[in-house]
């Protein structure tokens, strides 16, 4: 087995890597798209798909290095919604919604 | 947010600052992995990505609470507290990283005319735009040579439907196509019913399907071409194609297709699906907009008249110099998308399923428009109609949500949607109609808040509905007579 140790470290360095994204959507997708990848192969043995699911591996992490920093060149000033609770965001919608003169 | 941004801007410039003296060496001195310089064979001269430093990590993941300062965005005279979820993939699609990532170096280095035939960036150029026609015909099953490099899928419906008509002008006189079909192909067609074609619009089963008796019967010995789209882009509705195309064969009629909604998203293959001409767009695929392609089958050959004038690039039937960086990145979303189809198909299923399961759990009077069979329908398009609630006023409050009512192209004016009348669907249910699109990227925390947002609106304008108090009563609206004003 070429390094089971090497395999879990470049798994620990994609979900490392994607805490860098700004963009929400585009950090959930690197987190999850690493664990079922690595979860897909988790009982992979032949060594010659092993030894080319690494390679594939190692040069999609560059790929997300390279666009995490892309990425936080032209982030939004705002944060998305998806990192605002629910609960803040339905009282604040309550409170201003378009319809809320005419019903109450 | 200053200071992470600061700080990576200082390490950048200190990385720009010395590449100069690093880019040379750096395949050789073996600070770039193999696989880098293996990925990047083709590119030997310039713009190679080097292996690049720590970003600090995004706040929002260190600290939800209190990290980033509250900064309010108004746009059209909408407060929103922060950028809205994206529920719209058939309008377009963020783009996929990997995509950006091949981008990049025809944005910077390699900014060569792929036509160029006296130097260098030119040849760079060229290799690269062949390599991205490879990559989409592999995606379709079809030769590189059949595949030409447009503007997008209404420039391919236009060359497909008024080239082929116009070129067999002499002998054949007709074209069929659908009343769901996408506005540039009932447009085109109407185009040519002023210069004296014929134009037959099949009309669609209620749940969007086409009727394959009635297309074999529509077909004339004088029938140009049939077009028919492959997934609807409102609806979702998935055509049989294998069964159009065979019939199309049978009765030597050209089938072409708009595959915009189904490239990348269902399994395609032009010789299986007897398809002679197909249009593809990139950004419904995760790649850049301005760029798409439209398949031409040279087996049996399909001959078309160009719509462009000029230097005869693509094979003098798309002239115009294509756009090398656009095309790059179609071909690696093609690449993409053909590798990740299986991982998609299987989130977007789940996450459908969640979202169509959550609404209906919690309210009643949903219609799903379209099949309602999953086999036939793409799963990531959930078109609903909320009984009794006002479509416009619905999207007014959902504003952190990112749905249309219906096509992007349309969904500035109130009509109902012309496909959800084809499809029989009542006035009023028409005008209820919310389109949920799921994509790669949407995440089942987005799904959940959704079903969260959409029950609170839908429940609170249904309170303030008088024809909602009337059917919680057990009056059947459609029985009452109302009076003339």
């Amino acid at each position: 087995m070429p390094g089971t140790a090497e395999v879990r470290s470049l798994y620990r360095a994609f979900l490392r890597e994607s805490v860098k994204f700004p963009n929400y959507n585009i950090r959930e997708y690197v987190k999850r798209r690493a664990t079922t990848g690595f979860r897909q192969h988790a009982t992979e043995k032949d060594t010659a798909v092993l030894d080319s699911l690494r390679q594939q591996a190692q040069a999609d992490l560059e790929v997300v290095k390279r666009q995490a920093i892309v990425y936080h060149l032209y982030s939004r000033k705002q944060k998305s919604v998806m990192d605002i609770p629910l609960a803040t965001m339905l009282e604040e919608q309550a409170a201003a919604a378009p319809y809320s003169q005419s019903s109450s | 947010m200053t200071q992470p941004l600061g700080r990576a801007g200082a390490r950048l410039l200190a990385r720009f600052a010395k590449s100069s003296s690093v880019a040379e060496c750096s395949g050789a001195a073996g600070t770039a992995p193999k696989v880098l310089a293996a990925a990047q064979a083709g590119r030997q001269f310039s713009a190679l990505p080097e292996p690049i430093e720590d970003v600090p990590p995004h706040p929002a993941t260190a600290n939800p609470a209190a990290a980033i300062p509250e900064e309010l965005m108004e746009m059209k005279g909408i407060k929103l507290s922060g950028a809205p979820l994206y529920l719209d993939m058939q309008a377009t699609t963020p783009l996929d990283p990997r995509v950006i990532d091949a981008m990049m170096p025809l944005m910077t280095e390699q900014y060569g005319n792929p036509h160029s035939r006296t130097h260098m960036y030119g040849w760079e150029s060229e290799d690269l735009v062949e390599g991205a026609r490879l990559q989409v015909a592999a995606l379709i099953g079809a030769d590189p040579k059949e595949i030409i490099f447009t503007s997008g899928a209404t420039e391919s419906n236009n060359l497909a439907l008024k080239g082929v008509a116009n070129f067999y002008s002499g002998k054949k006189k007709h074209i069929i196509t659908t009343q769901t079909d996408h506005k540039c192909v009932l447009d085109s067609a109407r185009y040519l019913s002023q210069r004296g074609f014929e134009v037959t619009y099949l009309p669609v089963k209620p749940d969007g399907l086409l009727d394959l008796e009635l297309l074999e019967q529509a077909i004339r010995p004088d029938t140009a071409i049939v077009s028919v789209m492959m997934v609807n882009n409102e609806i979702g509705t998935l055509q049989p194609m294998k069964e159009i195309g065979a019939i199309c064969r049978k009765h030597k009629v050209f089938f072409h297709t708009d595959a915009a909604q189904g490239i990348g998203k269902v399994p395609v293959n032009v010789n299986e699906m007897n398809i002679d001409l197909m249009s593809i767009s990139a950004h419904k695929l995760y790649g850049p907009k301005g760029i798409g392609a439209i398949y031409i089958r040279r087996r049996p050959r399909v001959r078309l008249e160009a719509q462009m004038s000029g230097g005869g690039q693509e094979r003098g039937i798309r002239s115009g110099t294509v756009p090398a960086p656009l095309a790059v990145g179609f071909g690696k979303a093609c690449e993409v998308a053909r590798q990740e189809m299986a991982v998609d198909t299987a989130h977007i299923k789940k996450l459908a399923d969640r979202l169509y399961n959550g609404l209906n759990d919690q309210l009643q009077h949903i219609v799903l428009n379209g099949p309602q069979d999953q086999k036939q329908r793409y799963v990531g398009n959930l078109n609903l109609s909320f009984a009794y609630v006002e479509g416009e006023s619905l999207l007014m409050g959902l504003k952190d949500l990112a749905v249309s009512s219906g096509s992007a192209c349309t969904s500035a004016s109130l009509e109902p949607s012309y496909v959800l009348r084809a499809l029989g669907v009542e006035e009023d249910m028409a005008h209820t109609s919310l389109r949920f699109g799921i994509g790669r990227f949407t995440t089942e925390a987005e799904v959940d808040r959704a079903i969260a947002l959409t029950v609170q609106h839908v429940s609170k304008l249904r309170e303030m509905s008088p024809l909602w108090e009337m059917v919680q009563e057990g009056i059947d609206i459609k029985t009452i007579q109302w009076s003339q004003h």
